[in-house]
Parts: C-alpha cells; structure tokens; sequence
C-alpha cells in the first residue's frame, strides 16, 4: 500500500519526462512489471545535479525574464528544479500549461540576435535555464538554437543532464541515432523501447559525464511508468 | 660514351626526385609497453587527464574528458615542461595554461616534425560539450601550435592556430562527416614545406597554405570533456 502510494505520486511527477521533483528523494519505485528502480541521493550523479540546481543564491541577472520564462513553461515561480532522471518518450508533449508561443518567439529572437545574452544560469538562474529546455521541447528550431547555446556556455551555466537528454532527442528527430540512451518509444500495444543509440557500450560513461544516473536506472524509471 | 651520359643522367635524376619524396621511415608510438589506468610514458600530457585504456585487447590512450576542470592543466606540468624545452619551459607553460581548455599530449621522441605525415586512429566515446579528437604539430618552445581536428558535435574537420594565447580558426573542411560514437576513425595530415593537407578516413578533406614551413613536436589534442580514444600515433618524416 505504502508502495504503491509512493510509486503513484512519483509517477506523477515523472509522466512526461523522467525528473523528479524533490531534490531529497530516496526511494524505490516499484513498476507495474515489478522492476525495482532506485535512485540514490547520495549518488554522484544526484549530487551534481542537486547543486547545479540551487538557485538559493539567488545568483541571477535578469529576475523579469526568469519569471516569463517559468511562467510559459507552466513551472512554479518557486519551485526547485527537479532532477533529470534521463529519460523520454517520444511524442509525448510537456504539460498543457506549457509551450507559450509568445515565449518561444521571444527565444526564437533571442537565439538569432548575434550577441544576444541566452538565459542560462548566471542570466535566469537554474530554475529559467530548465524552462529554457522545457520550452524548447515544442519547437525544433528553438530546441537546435537552445542545444547549441547550452553547450556553448558549458556546464556552468547549462544542466549537462539537460543537454544530454534534448541532444538524443533532436538527433532522433534529425535520423540519428541518440548516445545517451534518453529517448524511449511507445509501439501501438503500449510496449516501451529503447529508440535506436549509437555505441551502447560506453553509454554509461557519456551518462556520468553528463550527470545522469545510469541507463539501468533510467531504463527501469521509464519501464515502470504505465502508459497514458 | 655522350650518350651513356646522357642515359645515366636520365636514370638518375628522376631517381633522385623520387627519393626527395620518398617517406622515411615510419614511427608509430607503442602502447603496448604501457600499464593501463597510468598516465601514458610514451606521451607528455600536458593538460587534461590522458590515461591509457585497454580496449578490444589492445592498449589505447584514452582522453577522459569526466574528471575535465575549466583552466585545469595536467598535474605535473612544470616538470614535463621541463623535460620536453629543459630551461626554456616557463614560456612554454604560461602559454599552455591560457590553452587549458584543450587536452593535449606530446608525443615522446620525435623532437623536430617537418615534412611527412602523421596519421592516428581515434574513437569518440563521449562528451557533452564537446567530442574532439585531433592531431597536434608545430608545437614550440612558447607554447604556440597547429591542430587538425576532428570535432563529432560538429562533424568537420578543422584547421586551428594557437599563438600567444589566442586560438585562431583557420579552415574548415567544406564537407560534413558524421561519424558514429564507438566506431574508430583516421585522421591524417601531409605536410610538405608549408602545404598541409587533411584526410578523414583516407578522403582529402582539407588544403592549406601556411605562413611558414613547418618545425616542432607533435602529439594528440582534443577539447573540453572530450572523451576519446587514440591509437596509432604515426609519424613519418619525408627524407631530407
């Protein structure tokens, strides 16, 4: 029972894209196919990501665009970013608060004006800079302009685990295959696969450098979500 | 006897230019010899953490772009300075430093490269900002070098300038080669006074002239938190 409460308000915060929202979160996760999905906060991944995270700094530069760029992403001005747990499903769309035209023209600009200051974290603090990826996960050509400012700027100022997962879903969206192993695919009677990934045999190194936990990790989390 | 002249010189003068040209001796650097986890001998690292790998049964040099910090150099640097440029390695350092962002390893016992080719065998294997690999020549006593890359985030193939510093852009190869991760790969440069040009896989990609011949050591480069294997690393001079 208590399991299964615990499983139903995770899945909650991970049916759309594999992130968890407490930054404390140490639990199991049992599936519907009873696969035992742990993830550790006191794993090197999640601690990265937990101080990559911290925005109680307050250490931004620009507080009006921070707070446009929450609110089209449908997120809570007070939130605390959540965790990338490495995985998705393609197709499926963000939250339906999300995906503010008005947002992703205002990026879409700022991407094409040479110079123009990118909200990355110094800019929107590390909660902006995920409403920044979220956003992005409805328009391609923001999502190609994001990818590249985000790597340009280095882990500093752009979530690597962030990078990692828009990377695998705009090289499957190109006809590549995707290296971190993110991108998980629904076939019509509901059975989850693993979309196609070059080189699975250091997959694991590129997911450490990236500070995403390990694929069995994601694997298990997306696996043990049913479908919609 | 004019004639025998005549068809002795004919022989021999071609003979000749055929040899201007004719490769030396080939030098590849060993791994073979190396402990795997260590930081290779055969190679002076002299930013990033370069260690030699085993992969496929064989021993590698593996760039291992996860433990890569902003402005870090290779621990030790001083010291492998001095070994490479004796007393004239603090310029050579300083230069080095403000290069941090690029892992480079010099290759042990070839002093002077001039003309010929270098060749060496790469695998990308990972890296979110960047997956380079590349071969470093024209490196001098003050630091300053030359790198034909290539970078898998981008998939071309670059010519870069280091001087004083700064990093200058060159040329890039006008073709795109997406290459898969995992999958091992060439790169080779011929360089023949100041002609350089650039191969992928054997294909000519890149033709340069530079400002000034070529003259100083050589090695392997890479960029950020690259992760890359090298192996391979092969240099033949042309003969003098």
């Amino acid at each position: 029972m208590m399991t299964s409460t615990r499983s139903a308000a995770l899945a909650l915060v991970t049916t759309v894209w594999g992130v968890v929202a407490s930054p404390r979160l140490q639990t199991d996760v049992v599936g519907a196919n009873q696969q035992k999905c742990r993830v550790d906060s006191s794993a090197a991944w999640f601690v990265k990501q937990r101080v990559w995270l911290d925005d109680s700094k307050h250490a931004w530069s620009d507080d009006t665009l921070r707070v446009m760029l929450v609110r089209a992403a449908g997120m809570s001005a007070d939130a605390r970013g959540a965790i990338q747990l490495g995985w998705q499903v393609e197709g499926v769309s963000a939250s339906a608060s999300a995906g503010d035209s008005v947002a992703i023209a205002a990026l879409r600009k700022l991407a094409a004006t040479r110079g123009a200051i990118w909200p990355v974290k110094s800019v929107s603090g590390a909660l902006g800079a995920r409403a920044v990826w979220v956003l992005a996960q409805h328009d391609t050509a923001l999502a190609r302009a994001a990818l590249k400012r985000m790597m340009e700027a280095g882990p500093e100022e752009s979530n690597a685990a962030d990078v990692a997962t828009l990377e695998d879903r705009l090289r499957l969206q190109s006809g590549r295959k995707q290296i971190y192993g993110t991108q998980f695919r629904r076939d019509a009677a509901g059975v989850l696969s693993l979309a196609s990934m070059e080189d699975s045999a250091h997959v694991d190194l590129r997911r450490e450098d990236a500070g995403l936990p390990p694929f069995r990790i994601s694997a298990c989390l997306a696996r043990s979500m049913r479908a919609p | 006897m004019h004639n025998h002249t005549r068809m002795r010189t004919c022989l021999i003068l071609p003979a000749m230019l055929f040899a201007a040209t004719l490769p030396a001796r080939a030098q590849r650097i060993s791994l073979d010899k190396e402990i795997t986890g260590k930081e290779p001998k055969t190679f002076l690292p002299m930013v990033g953490s370069w260690v030699v790998t085993r992969e496929n049964g064989r021993n590698v040099l593996f760039i291992d772009g996860r433990v890569w910090k902003r402005g870090q150099p290779a621990g030790g640097l001083a010291d492998k300075a001095r070994a490479l440029y004796g007393a004239r390695n603090e310029e050579f350092i300083e230069s080095i430093k403000s290069f941090a962002y690029f892992p480079i390893a010099v290759a042990k016992g070839v002093d002077d490269f001039r003309n010929g080719e270098i060749s060496v065998r790469f695998q990308m294997v990972g890296g979110t900002l960047d997956r380079c690999a590349g071969i470093l020549f024209n490196v001098k006593p003050n630091g300053d070098y030359l790198t034909v890359r290539y970078n898998g985030t981008e998939d071309n193939l670059v010519l870069w300038t280091f001087n004083n510093g700064v990093r200058k852009f060159v040329k890039r190869a006008p073709e795109t080669v997406p290459l898969e991760l995992g999958t091992w790969h060439t790169i080779k440069i011929t360089v023949e006074g100041t002609q350089l040009h650039g191969f992928l896989d054997g294909k000519p990609m890149l033709d340069f002239t530079l400002t000034e011949p070529v003259s100083g050591k050589v090695g392997v480069w890479s960029k950020t938190d690259s992760m890359v294997e090298f192996d391979d690393f092969t240099v033949t001079p042309s003969k003098p």
